[in-house]
Parts: C-alpha cells; sequence; structure tokens
C-alpha cells in the first residue's frame, strides 16, 4: 500500500495491522507524533488524515492505502514557520513540548475548518489533548490569536491575554 | 437542588535548593572565536524552561545578545555536575553556577579589551555586545574583535568556569530538629484564592476561578514564570478535585490505568486564572531570583478546600474533594466533637479510630 | 537589563512548534532491541521458584536479567544524605508492591519481549499486604520492610522526625481554644506526556552511552555507576531534553536496566514503558496522614501546635526521609508559632514506592496547615485574611528549626491576594509588613522566639 507524508508518497512495508503511528515513526522515520499513550486518550499521536485529525495509535495502516497524512513537520519549517507555528512560539505555548505536536494538528484542524478565537469553542475543538506542563491557557492563547490573523513577532514572547495580570511584573 | 458558590484562600511558602543544600551545579562558558558563546551546564530542561533561563542570564552578565548564546545541556561527557531538575533549584542554583561562569568570562573579555584599547579593564563595560569605556563610548571594540584577538594575538581560549554549592545544613540535635544554618537558598512565598461553585445534587466542585500571588524574588522571564503559574495552577486543581491513583484508598484496588480512568485535568476543566507577581529580591540569587517551579501546585488545594466550605459548609480533608465525598459529607453533616475548649474535627479519619493501639495523637487536654 | 526581566522566546522552541525536538523515543539506533519487564501480580509475597531459562531460549531474545546480573543490587540513591539503601533493583526472594519488576528481557521486537516475559515461570505465595498506614504500628500489622514497617534511620538511629520548641503543654494550657483535624492528601501520579524511557548502546570503546529522559543527567549517572560498579567516565548520560518530569523522574530505574541488558547482549537496548506501565507501576506521589491540634487565642494567635505526620512510603525508602525532614522544617507555613511539637514517620505499605512529585513534603504540610487556617479562622469567627496576616512571618522570627527569617514575605502575598480580590483590609492589617515585631505584633508568647539580634 502506499501513504502520502507532508508530500511525499511512500510504499509502505509494515503490514496492514501496523498503526499509523509506527509506520510514521519506525519505518519512515516521521518523529514529531508522539506516543503518550497508545490507547487513544491523550492526543500526542494525533495527525491529519485527508485533512481530519485522527490517533494515529489507534488507526491499523492497512486502512490507509492512499491517504494523505499531515504531520507537524508538513505545516512549516524553522526557516518558514506557518502561523500557528508562530503564534506557539510567540504565546509560549509548548513548554516541554510533548504534547504539542498533536495538540497543533488538532488547533489546525479547527482553524481549516473555520474555528475563531472564542475561547470555549476552542477548548472544545481541543478537549481531549492532554497537555500536563501549560495549564492550557496560552495554547489557548495562540490558537485565538492565529484565528484572529495576529502577526507575530518571533523575537519576545507574549503575557497571556488568557490570563488576567491583576499587578506586579508585567 | 442548587448550585452555591464559595471562595477560600490559601499563604504558603517553599523553600528553593534542596533541603539542607549540599546540592552542587557547575557551569562552564567559552567563547568562539567570532565571539559567540557556549555554555554546558548539565540542568535538564523538563518543560520549565531552564535552557532559556541561564542563556539569558549569561546575556545579561556578559552583556551580549540573548541570541548570541549556545547552551548545551545534553550530555555528561561535556557538561559538569548539575545535581539535577528539582527542589526548585534550577534558577537559583544552577543559575547562580552559569552567572558566576559568565562573570569569569566577562572578566577576560575587559582584559583582553583593555589590551587592545590601552584603558584599564575596570573603565571599561560590555553593553549589546560591544566593549566600550565608561563615560567616554566612542572608544569601543566590539566583542567578536575581543574573541579575534584572543583567538589569533593573544593565544588564548576565554572560559570560565562557576560553581554553586551551598554548605550542607546540619541537624544538631536531632531532637528539636535545629539547624546549624539556613537549609535552602532562599524561600518563595505564594498566596492563593479560589473560587468554586458545588452542586449541591451532585457533589460536583467546579473550580471557576484561581487568584495567584507569586513572590519569586525576580522574574528572569515573566512569560516562563506564567507558564510555571498556570500549569501549577491546573495540576494544582487536579489535586485538589480530580486525580487519585488509588480512589479507594488506603485500598491499592480498581487504580485507573489510563487516561479516562484516571483523572488529569483538561481543557474542559480550565478556571480563570489570575495573576499578580510580586519581586521581593533575594539576597544570593541571580539577579535576585527565587524559585517558584515546585511551589506551583501547593496553594490551590487548600484554597479549593476552604472554598468547598464556604459554599456547602462541609469541610472535605481528604483529597481529591470527589462528589461522592462532598455527598456524603453533605449527608453526613458532621459537626466538631466539643470537648471543654476543644473542637475536634474529622475525628473518624485520625489514628486514634483506626489504629489498634500502636499509634495515637494525644493532645495536652 | 537587556536579557534579565525580557519575555524572550524559549530556547528550544522552535524546534518544539516544528516537531524537531528529540526526545530519547526519537533517538534512532541500528540494532536496537525493545526490553519488557516481568513484573509482580501480587502486592505481597514470597518468590518460592524462578527460571527464565524458556525466555532466554527463545528465538529473538537477546538477553534476559535478573537479580543476579546486577554487581551491586541495593544501592541508596541518597546514600549520602545517610539514607541506607533497601530496595533491590530487581526482585531476589520476594515482592512487595504490585508492578515490582523481577526481570527485564531484551528482544528483537516488542511482541518477542512480551512473549518472553510471559515464558518466564515464577511461583509466588501470597502474603497478606499492608495499605493503611495507620495500622502500620500496630502489633499484628503485617511486615512490610526488613527495618520494620516505618523508618529508622533519621540521623541514624532516630524512627521519626522531631522538631520541638517551646512548651506546647503550656501553650495548650494558656488557649482560648483548641482546634483539631485530619488531612489525608493522596498518592496522584506525574502523568508526564513521555513516558519512562531509556535507551542504552554499547560503543566501541566499551562505553555506554545512555539516552535518558532523566531530570538529573548526574544523579542518574550514579545511580547507574553505583549498580554497576563502574567509574563515571565509562558511562555517557545523554539527555536534558525532558516530556515532562514534575519529579518522577529522578528515581528511575529504567536505565540501569537497559545498561545491563545492553553489556549482556551487546547490542543497544530501548524500554519505553507503555503509558499503563506508568500509571500503575511508577512511582507516585506519596498519599500523606496529618493531624494537627493548633492552640489559639481568642483573637486569632496560634501559640502553639501539635502535629504527627505519616508519610505513605509504598514499599521502600525511596526519597521518603528526605521529604518528610523537608515537611517537618515547613510544618508552620509562613507564620511563626513558638510552641511545636511535630513528629513525623515514614510507614512502609505495599504499594509502588512513593517518591518525589511537585512540591514534595510541602505540598502536603500546606494542604494540612492552610486549611486548617481558614478552619480556625472559622472557628473563631475571624477574617480569614487577618488571621494570616497577625501569625505572618516577619523578619526576626524563627522557623521551626531555628532558623532566622530575614526576609520573609507572608504579608507581601497576603496583602496582594486581599488586593487582588477587592478585599478591603482594616487599617491595621493594611499597614503591616515584614518589619520585625513590636508593640501589638509582639505579644508575650512571641518574645521568646525572636533572635537576639546581637546573634545574627
Amino acid at each position: 500500500m502506499n501513504l502520502t507524508v507532508n508530500g511525499t508518497t511512500h510504499d509502505v512495508e509494515s503490514g496492514p495491522l501496523a498503526t499509523l503511528l509506527d509506520v510514521l515513526r519506525e519505518e519512515l522515520g516521521v518523529t514529531s507524533p508522539k506516543a503518550g499513550c497508545e490507547q487513544g486518550g491523550c492526543g500526542a499521536c494525533t495527525v491529519l488524515v485527508d485533512g481530519e485529525p485522527q490517533r494515529s495509535c489507534l488507526t491499523p495502516v492497512g486502512a490507509l492505502d492512499g491517504a494523505s497524512v499531515t504531520t507537524v513537520e508538513g505545516l512549516g519549517a524553522p526557516e518558514s514557520l506557518s502561523p500557528l507555528q508562530q503564534a506557539f512560539t510567540h504565546h509560549y505555548a509548548a513548554q516541554c513540548g510533548f504534547c504539542t505536536s498533536g495538540m497543533m494538528i488538532a488547533a489546525e484542524a479547527y482553524l481549516k475548518r473555520g474555528g475563531t478565537d472564542d475561547r470555549e469553542a476552542i477548548q472544545e475543538a481541543l478537549a481531549g489533548h492532554v497537555c500536563r506542563c501549560t495549564g492550557y491557557v496560552k495554547i489557548i492563547d495562540a490558537v485565538a490569536a492565529v484565528a484572529r490573523g495576529d502577526s507575530f513577532d518571533l523575537t519576545v514572547t507574549a503575557p497571556s491575554p488568557g490570563m488576567t495580570n491583576l499587578g506586579g511584573v508585567s | 437542588m442548587a448550585v452555591h458558590k464559595g471562595r477560600g484562600i490559601a499563604a504558603i511558602e517553599y523553600p528553593t535548593g534542596m533541603n539542607q543544600n549540599g546540592d552542587p551545579s557547575q557551569a562552564w562558558i567559552k567563547v568562539k572565536p567570532d565571539g559567540r558563546i557556549d555554555v554546558f551546564a548539565g540542568t535538564s530542561d523538563i518543560g520549565n524552561g531552564s535552557k532559556t533561563i541561564q542563556s539569558q542570564i549569561v546575556a545579561e552578565t556578559i552583556g551580549v545578545p540573548y541570541d548570541w548564546i549556545t547552551y548545551d545541556n545534553s550530555n555528561t561527557d561535556s557538561s559538569p555536575v548539575c545535581t539535577g531538575t528539582f527542589a526548585s533549584r534550577a534558577t537559583f542554583v544552577a543559575g547562580k553556577a552559569v552567572e558566576k561562569a559568565a562573570e569569569r568570562v566577562k572578566e577576560r573579555i575587559l582584559d583582553i579589551a583593555g589590551k587592545e584599547l590601552e584603558i584599564d579593564p575596570s573603565d571599561l563595560e560590555i553593553v549589546d555586545g560591544e566593549v566600550l569605556a565608561k563615560g567616554a563610548p566612542q572608544k569601543k571594540i566590539a566583542v567578536p574583535d575581543v574573541a579575534a584577538a584572543a583567538t589569533w594575538t593573544y593565544g588564548e581560549l576565554i572560559t570560565g568556569t562557576g560553581a554553586q554549592l551551598k554548605d550542607f545544613a546540619s541537624i544538631v540535635d536531632p531532637e528539636t530538629g535545629e539547624v546549624d544554618s539556613p537549609p535552602h537558598s532562599a524561600i518563595s512565598y505564594a498566596a492563593c484564592a479560589a473560587e468554586v461553585e458545588v452542586d449541591d445534587e451532585t457533589g460536583v466542585v467546579r473550580v471557576t476561578r484561581l487568584v495567584q500571588v507569586y513572590d519569586v524574588g525576580r522574574a528572569i522571564n515573566p512569560t516562563l514564570v506564567e507558564g510555571q503559574i498556570e500549569g501549577g495552577a491546573v495540576q494544582g486543581l487536579g489535586l485538589g478535585v480530580l486525580e487519585n491513583c488509588y480512589p479507594y484508598y488506603p485500598s491499592a484496588e480498581h487504580r485507573g490505568g489510563q487516561f479516562g480512568s484516571y483523572l488529569a485535568p483538561g481543557f474542559e476543566d480550565l478556571p480563570q486564572i489570575d495573576t499578580i507577581i510580586i519581586e521581593n529580591p533575594s539576597a544570593d540569587g541571580p539577579y535576585g531570583a527565587k524559585g517558584i517551579g515546585e511551589m506551583a501546585n501547593n496553594a490551590q488545594p487548600p484554597a479549593i478546600a476552604s472554598a468547598v466550605y464556604d459554599a456547602v459548609g462541609v469541610w472535605v480533608t481528604e483529597l481529591p474533594i470527589t462528589p461522592e465525598r462532598v455527598l456524603r459529607a453533605l449527608e453526613a453533616k458532621a459537626e466538631p466533637t466539643r470537648n471543654g475548649k476543644t473542637f475536634v474535627f474529622d475525628a473518624e479519619l485520625s489514628v486514634n479510630a483506626v489504629a489498634q493501639g500502636g499509634i495515637a495523637f494525644e493532645v495536652p487536654a | 537589563m537587556k536579557a534579565v526581566g525580557a519575555r524572550l522566546p524559549r530556547y528550544d522552541g522552535i524546534g518544539h512548534v516544528t516537531g524537531r525536538t528529540t526526545y530519547v523515543d526519537d533517538v534512532r539506533v541500528s540494532g536496537m532491541l525493545w526490553a519488557k519487564a516481568l513484573r509482580s501480580p501480587l502486592h505481597s509475597a514470597t518468590i518460592t521458584s524462578f527460571d527464565t531459562s524458556k525466555a532466554e531460549a527463545m528465538p529473538g531474545v537477546h538477553a534476559v536479567i535478573t537479580h543476579a546480573d546486577v554487581p551491586l543490587l541495593e544501592y541508596g540513591h541518597l546514600s549520602a544524605l545517610g539514607i541506607p539503601a533497601d530496595e533491590p533493583l530487581l526482585a531476589k526472594d520476594e515482592v512487595r508492591y504490585k508492578g515490582q519488576p523481577i526481570a527485564v528481557v531484551a528482544a528483537e521486537d516488542e511482541e518477542t519481549a512480551m512473549a518472553a516475559v510471559e515464558a518466564i515461570d515464577i511461583e509466588l505465595e501470597e502474603r497478606t499486604p499492608l495499605f493503611d498506614i495507620r495500622r502500620a504500628f500496630d502489633a499484628d500489622a503485617p511486615k512490610v520492610h526488613q527495618w520494620g514497617n516505618w523508618y529508622t534511620h533519621f540521623e541514624g538511629e532516630m524512627d521519626r522526625r522531631q522538631i520541638r520548641k517551646g512548651s506546647v503543654e503550656d501553650a495548650f494550657d494558656k488557649a482560648d481554644t483548641i482546634v483539631q483535624g485530619v488531612y489525608r492528601p493522596a498518592a496522584i501520579e506525574h502523568v508526564p506526556l513521555e513516558t519512562q524511557v531509556a535507551l542504552v548502546v554499547p560503543e566501541a570503546s566499551g562505553r555506554l552511552t545512555i539516552y535518558s529522559c532523566t531530570q538529573a543527567l548526574y544523579f542518574s549517572m550514579g545511580v547507574v555507576a553505583a549498580h554497576l560498579q563502574v567509574p563515571l567516565n565509562k558511562l555517557k548520560v545523554v539527555g536534558g531534553t525532558v516530556g515532562g518530569g514534575f519529579g518522577g523522574k529522578v528515581d528511575t530505574a529504567s536505565e540501569t536496566m537497559c545498561a545491563l541488558l545492553a553489556q549482556k547482549s551487546g547490542r543497544p537496548v530501548k524500554w519505553r514503558w507503555t503509558r499503563e506501565e506508568e500509571f500503575l507501576c511508577s512511582s507516585t506521589r506519596a498519599p500523606w496522614h496529618m493531624e494537627i491540634a493548633d492552640a489559639v487565642t481568642k483573637d486569632g494567635w496560634i501559640l502553639g501546635r501539635k502535629m504527627l505526620t505519616l508519610h505513605d512510603s509504598g514499599a521502600y525508602g525511596r526519597f521518603s526521609p528526605y521529604g518528610l525532614t523537608k515537611h517537618s522544617f515547613h510544618h508552620t507555613g509562613a507564620y511563626t508559632i513558638p510552641n511545636l511539637e511535630f513528629d513525623g514517620y515514614v510507614v512502609f505499605t505495599n504499594r509502588v514506592p512513593t517518591t518525589a512529585m511537585r512540591g514534595f513534603g510541602v505540598t502536603s504540610v500546606s494542604f494540612a496547615t492552610e486549611t486548617h487556617m481558614s478552619r480556625i479562622a472559622d472557628v473563631l469567627g475571624l477574617d480569614p485574611y487577618e488571621v494570616r496576616l497577625k501569625n505572618a512571618n516577619r523578619i526576626g522570627d524563627t522557623s521551626p528549626n531555628r532558623i532566622v527569617y530575614t526576609d520573609p514575605s507572608t504579608v507581601s502575598v497576603v496583602k496582594a491576594l486581599a488586593g487582588g480580590m477587592d478585599v478591603e483590609l482594616q487599617p491595621e492589617y493594611a499597614a503591616m509588613s515584614r518589619d520585625p515585631r513590636e508593640g501589638d505584633l509582639l505579644p508575650e508568647h512571641l518574645v521568646g522566639q525572636m533572635a537576639n539580634p546581637e546573634d545574627h
């Protein structure tokens, strides 16, 4: 079977029951989707399959013949970061970074289907993606900023619109 | 059948550095022939941003742009010892080591610049990557040119090392716990107010708002401090109302082995988070910094417990404050036992109720 | 200041958002073997028979390690702090917690490794486990640990951590009211998004390269070196980029096990824990049991505190004595309480050993003492801000272990919180500061604990 990943088509050697996650990470060397739980519970393995976010840890690759997969590597590169990648950088939406790939894929899908900067709508779209480091506030800030069409100064990070600074250091 | 609102507060403190000290961190820095700065330190970045903070400290101390710094903490061959990223020590203890190494490097740069400019190094300063004569900034030499001179004129590797180690604070009297010196590098303080909504029919506690105050001494990077505050707030919320390895503690049965059965906080649990960051500088920390990483999840659980009492009149002192515990408490409507001037709460939880004589908690009458 | 105080971007941020940050599980080496562990299915049992030969003979299996393969089986991670070793890297004659590793297999792939684990023959004789720390001291309690059911080596030979200051008898006698309560925060899991993982590569030089998710490169290197009985330069620990730790990636044992497997097989060995292992078998935050009795005056002074803490250490000591010591030093929280009687025990139970987690030792004491503080305010009918402000640490006050506070911020943070909550404090309280106590803020019961200015 063949699979297109971030624009490159591959002949998949793994058997049909191999998970898309294992095919991406072990066979094709695309390591941004992470094995966070392999139970479908954390979202760290999420990739776009024909534009839709899917848990690659639960997807048997045999079901995907001819499909087109997008991972974070396909969103943009350091020299040409996508708006979402810029937003995650500027809004400090990644701390340890382990959940970030899956989180960004879900956010990308939300934005592509016309998602707005409404914080509740963003929370609902990303629910099911677990982050242990950030407390979620700045992730929502970043996605909302892209929805608004903000441009981003990457030499600095922003105070958090989703958190009220009541005083002291600003 | 109603949702009740409540509010509770907590004020806490937390030590920076391993308890009783004796936890070294070391760093060494070398300057490339074009003036770029390589930092080698052994501090693991667990997401807290220690690579960032330590790079900022080096950039500030030497006087060069942040993006001139490369930071390598990747292995034990090139990096010297750092006890580790815990005990909220990455900014203070490990940061102090890189600060000291950076000061040594700065001295060397000023010394060589002084030779090149024929000015006493003590009359020079480094600003934005240029060595300037204080008061006469037209006399200057760029740090890259100093580095080139070191490499090709003076035959010197511009380098500096730093080590931070606070003496072990011994317990001088094990009966009293008295120590011979402060068993920490600094103490940070914080306060939290929690606002909750408690449904008296389902017992569900919804934390709607957390107001948090942190005295971090010096916010080396305010965005990273916010990241700790927000991340800590949600973990504190988890500790307070959601998470339990042993849902039937002390029984070890029925443990949750998946994300669905172990309740780690998700987007849907996020309250409004408001913060105040105060800076009461530490005496010895780099630029007055203290730690924040660990204490960030300590103040929420008691604030939430007090808020639940404010909302529905029951004290739940076993964490997490689950719907089941709230409903049982509402049903029991327990009042403290009165014993003269003593109010005894939670008697059924005490060792006095459970132990079979092995241990007791006796209060002076 | 240009860099300090600036909202600069994360040093490694670009890698995170482009999927390029390399975590241990992203490292690729050829010839890598997968590790899986045989773990105890029971909470407490003796191992009556144990045979790995079928697993070793299985095609695709390159090495199996048991306790017999470990040069130094028990190494105390904090032995430098006087905490003796008590825990075997791999179980020998008994198992003391469900999930305890007994053997680890390295095989060509994950499935073969799992099949090999199933092929290990083991017989266990179940024993009655102990789970309730309050019952651990009873004469008929099952015995969990070779030291008994609680740690007996504080300062060498004490079976508890003690703090004594002033006279709690006097304080309780003088008190208008005594408020007593019990606080029991739970064990929780660290839940880093990256599960425990280690990859060890045997190099041509004879060294071992250890790719680790540890929070502490040198700490973990020391542990591996001690178990393997090798000098530090035989090992190279590679890491520094961790997918979340929160205290759970300090007492890692996976590096050592992979190192032994790599040495035995001559191949690189990776062990990546499943999320289920992470939830069920990895060390947790400790459950704590704290009882507090505070002697208070009707106007809200805390004259004295008596406290009993039981710390549920699980089956082995790990860092618990350190955590309890830190807990004892901070059992007065952000306040100055002059008369103290604190006793704390590290108690063993048949559950997964507990370890450090964010706030280690102090998270528990903050929960107990702050909830208790709010209770006191409620019982006395006093304002919760005011009660905290008057008892707050001030310059010149001394801590439970007799350290002088030189720059406490209790007053700052409480006043700032009031401001943030739009709570207007009474003028007397709004005017408070960290300045040394005097006048109304220096009642008789606090005089004795003040540091003598000449001494400091």
